[in-house]
């Protein structure tokens, strides 16, 4: 099986010149057959020694896929190489080069062993979300990244963090790297799938083996898994709903109506903010690329802000799952709403009193992109039926990505549950600190805010009421997951200034609150 | 075309398979009633939803069988693997002797504590007491008041609590604690004691209430007077039988009305299974 190497990226990225990089000082006395869907500037530096290449161009590649294949073939017969690379087109999804693949001729003699994607520092976040669904399709189904022309270590740490918004976890070498570069790429990687079933078979082995002892009543071991269990099962049919909710205004609503309703003066603007937010049953999750949009499309920043800050706090499914979580009790969720549109508006009437100096913006990229998988280029958005297979998977992506924050959190609030012994703090000067400890632990959790109810549940037994709100009001507008998210679309400076600002009212509101509501 | 080989995406096979699992592994669970033991029975509607949903989408996936990606994700399946596993084998109920190390002074919002009793012994927080209203909202246990309880003799003044009405008769008694003082009381529990906010010749005959999942369980039951309470050992299960007065019980500058038992007479019993709810 001859082993193919794809190197994807945008225009002028440097495939070419990564490419003579890699074949340059590579292995010798191998025979290669170098295949360019490109004819950029700079050319080819192979031709001579055991190097072949055959250039496709874009309007074959449409046109004529079968000559493609056919001329591939020919050239595997006849030249016998052990090594395929191929240049890709920067504006052709991967699953056309896979299509091409997987004619049966090919798929017999070589296979897709790596792919690497070549972006530049530069550039990139200005170009992603304006040149169409290709060029994130290759950022997401790429091995691993390689950086051009990242200047200093902040931009290099920047254009990591936008490759990896697309692709989680994936190594970012700098193009200067070649030896790194070309270890990884003739590293032999294991096979996630068959990694995963054997992970498992050995985990249930092991669970299975020592399940008498977890069964021991009243271990430790036993009483977290209870109480993980319990949690996660009563949050993920919540977390199923709002998913379900929140795919489909993403999928079915089109962004320029939502973007039309809000009115352009500072009160208005707010109202509708608050009620864009409660009318929006979406979570920080969905609310955050939204927000973006609004701001991109002119909604002056308090109001978007507003409705950002709102939106996971005071929508139906939080409200819902706030008042099965609580037990039915009308009062958490009145103080949870009510607290929620104060906090949100104090937050936005701030920005309108100071604005921000300088660019909010960061570049061009689109924040609605998430790592779902979602843009993937064959996705057709136009019919229904695009639309329902999109809506199916965006629900199904965005279910394992928020799902991911809410086991960790359930763990993790069970774990604190069961082990914590001393004495909740309360008290006059207390309740400041439990505040703080709660604020924290929702910053860390970053748990959906329509399952985060839950899990304030079982904090309450351990702290005041007045620092549980704190939990719930200041957990949805703000956590690690959100900044996290919200620095891939805009400026350092001004996601900083949002979270202290979020932060300040938050703890302020929840502290007036347990002070003279409660006290 | 006819000339394409079919080539697997394993991602969407795992999902797929995760979404057979888990649903399978939910349905199980929520048929035989074993969900009980982790979250309350109000959540058996939302559990169907759930299977169908996880149906609708492995259907989805098989559309995508042969769409091929390079890159293959598997992680996130363990989101999905984790509670099927850890739910193959049963767990052992939580008991008060697992609960009493975690939740010394806890109580939630004591969003009972006029109905159930925990209150009593497990003191809501400062911020509870001043807001007492919270109890108001909470739905009530559903009894219609004017039905006959079960177990209850009015001629002869006896009360036998049932294992099954355990929580109905709590939030009974609780509710016109009056009606029924003087009434002879039997039911059965566990031994919880607390030093800290009983005194030495106290305890409750406790069973465990869930309000929301296995997360707020709370000891529930009514705080007894028994000279020998030194001697009963911690969570083992009794059967008591006694008079209900209504007592005082203070917590920091407080005092509520309690209904309480004066016990005359305790035999061991059989360990109950199964939590209590205060909802369905």
């Amino acid at each position: 099986m001859i082993p193919v190497y794809v190197i994807t990226g945008f225009l002028d990225a440097g495939k070419t010149t990564l490419l003579n990089q890699l074949l340059g000082g590579g292995k010798p006395n191998v025979q290669r057959l170098v295949l360019q869907f490109e004819s950029g500037e700079e050319p080819l530096r192979c031709q001579d020694g055991g190097c072949e290449t055959l250039s496709f161009p874009k309007k074959m590649l449409e046109r004529e896929p079968r000559q493609i294949t056919e001329d591939i073939y020919g050239c595997l017969l006849k030249n016998k190489p052990q090594e395929i690379w191929i240049e890709w087109n920067c504006v052709a999804p991967l699953s056309q080069l896979r299509e091409l693949l997987s004619r049966r001729s090919l798929y017999r003699c070589c296979r897709v062993t790596k792919v690497i994607h070549i972006a530049d520092a530069e550039t990139l976040e200005g170009i992603l979300g304006k040149t169409g669904g290709a060029l994130p399709d290759q950022i997401a189904d790429c091995d691993f990244a390689a950086a051009r022309n990242a200047s200093s270590d902040g931009a290099y740490r920047r254009i990591k963090r936008v490759l990896r918004a697309l692709n989680p976890g994936i190594p970012v070498y700098r193009a200067e790297q070649t030896e790194e570069i070309r270890g990884r790429l003739y590293r032999k990687k294991p096979r996630p799938a068959a990694v995963f079933c054997a992970a498992l078979a050995a985990l249930t082995a092991v669970y299975l083996c020592t399940a008498p002892l977890f069964k021991l009543p009243q271990t430790l071991v036993n009483t977290v898994i209870n109480v993980f269990l319990g949690t996660l099962l009563q949050a993920v049919p919540f977390l199923i709903i709002g998913v379900l909710i929140s795919s489909a205004i993403q999928v079915f609503v089109p962004r320029e109506a939502i973007e039309r309703l809000f009115p352009k003066k500072l009160g208005l603007g707010m109202l509708a903010a608050v009620l864009g937010g409660f009318c929006l049953p979406v979570c920080d999750c969905a609310s955050i690329p939204v927000f973006r949009s609004l701001v991109k499309k002119g909604v002056p920043l308090p109001a978007a802000i507003t409705f950002m800050t709102a939106a996971p706090v005071i929508n139906p499914v939080v409200m819902l799952s706030t008042y099965y979580a609580f037990n039915g009790s009308v009062k958490i969720v009145a103080a949870r709403v009510g607290m929620g549109i104060f906090a949100s508006v104090l937050t936005g009437l701030w920005f309108a009193l100071r604005p921000s100096r300088g660019a909010v913006l960061a570049g061009g990229f689109d924040g609605a992109m998430c790592a779902c998988g979602c843009y993937e280029a064959d996705a057709d958005g136009s019919t229904w039926r695009g639309k329902t297979a999109l809506f199916l998977r965006h629900s199904q992506a965005e279910f394992f990505n928020v799902g991911k924050y809410l086991t960790v959190g359930a763990f993790a609030a069970a774990l604190f549950q069961s082990v914590m012994t001393t004495a909740p703090l309360r008290g006059g000067t207390a309740i400041a600190a439990s505040l703080l400890v709660m604020m924290a632990a929702a910053f860390v959790l970053s748990l959906c805010s329509s399952s985060d109810a839950v899990i304030a549940r079982g904090f309450a037994s351990r702290f005041p009421l007045g620092a549980v709100m704190g939990f719930l009001v200041f957990g949805p507008m703000m956590d690690v997951k959100n900044v996290i998210m919200l620095s891939g679309g805009f400026s350092k400076r001004f996601v900083g200034r949002l979270l202290c600002v979020v932060f300040t009212v938050c703890f302020l509101t929840a502290l007036v609150f347990a002070r003279y509501v409660t006290n | 075309m006819y000339d394409r080989k079919k080539v697997l995406n394993p991602q969407t096979l795992l999902e797929l398979l995760c979404y057979i699992a888990f649903a399978v592994s939910l349905c199980r669970l929520t048929v035989t009633g074993q969900y009980k033991s982790y979250v309350t029975p109000k959540m058996e509607p939302y559990f169907y939803f759930t299977v169908a949903v996880m149906g609708v989408w492995a259907v989805s996936g098989l559309f995508r069988l042969f769409q091929p990606r390079h890159k293959v994700r598997a992680a996130h399946c363990l989101i999905l693997t984790i509670p099927v596993l850890l739910l193959l084998p049963p767990h052992t109920p939580i008991n008060t002797a697992a609960l009493s190390v975690g939740y010394v002074g806890g109580g939630a919002f004591a969003g009972f504590s006029g109905q159930s009793g925990y209150a009593a012994y497990n003191p809501p927080l400062p911020a509870t007491i001043i807001e007492p209203g919270i109890a108001d909202d909470t739905p009530s246990v559903g009894v219609e008041q004017t039905a006959a309880f079960p177990g209850l003799d009015a001629e002869h003044r006896k009360i036998t609590v049932a294992n099954e009405d355990f929580g109905l008769w709590i939030a009974e008694l609780y509710d016109h604690m009056e009606t029924y003082e003087g009434y002879t009381v039997v039911m059965t529990g566990a031994v919880f004691k607390d030093p800290e906010l009983m005194n030495a010749n106290e305890f409750v005959p406790a069973r465990l209430m869930m309000s929301c999942c296995v997360a707020d369980l709370t000891p529930a039951g009514l705080l007894c007077a028994y000279d020998g309470a030194d001697g009963l050992s911690p969570d083992s299960w009794v059967t008591v039988e006694g008079t209900l007065f209504v007592g005082q019980y203070e917590f920091e500058g407080t005092t509520y009305a309690d209904p309480q038992i004066s016990v005359a007479k305790i035999t061991p019993a059989e360990a109950v299974e199964g939590y209590i709810y205060p909802i369905g």
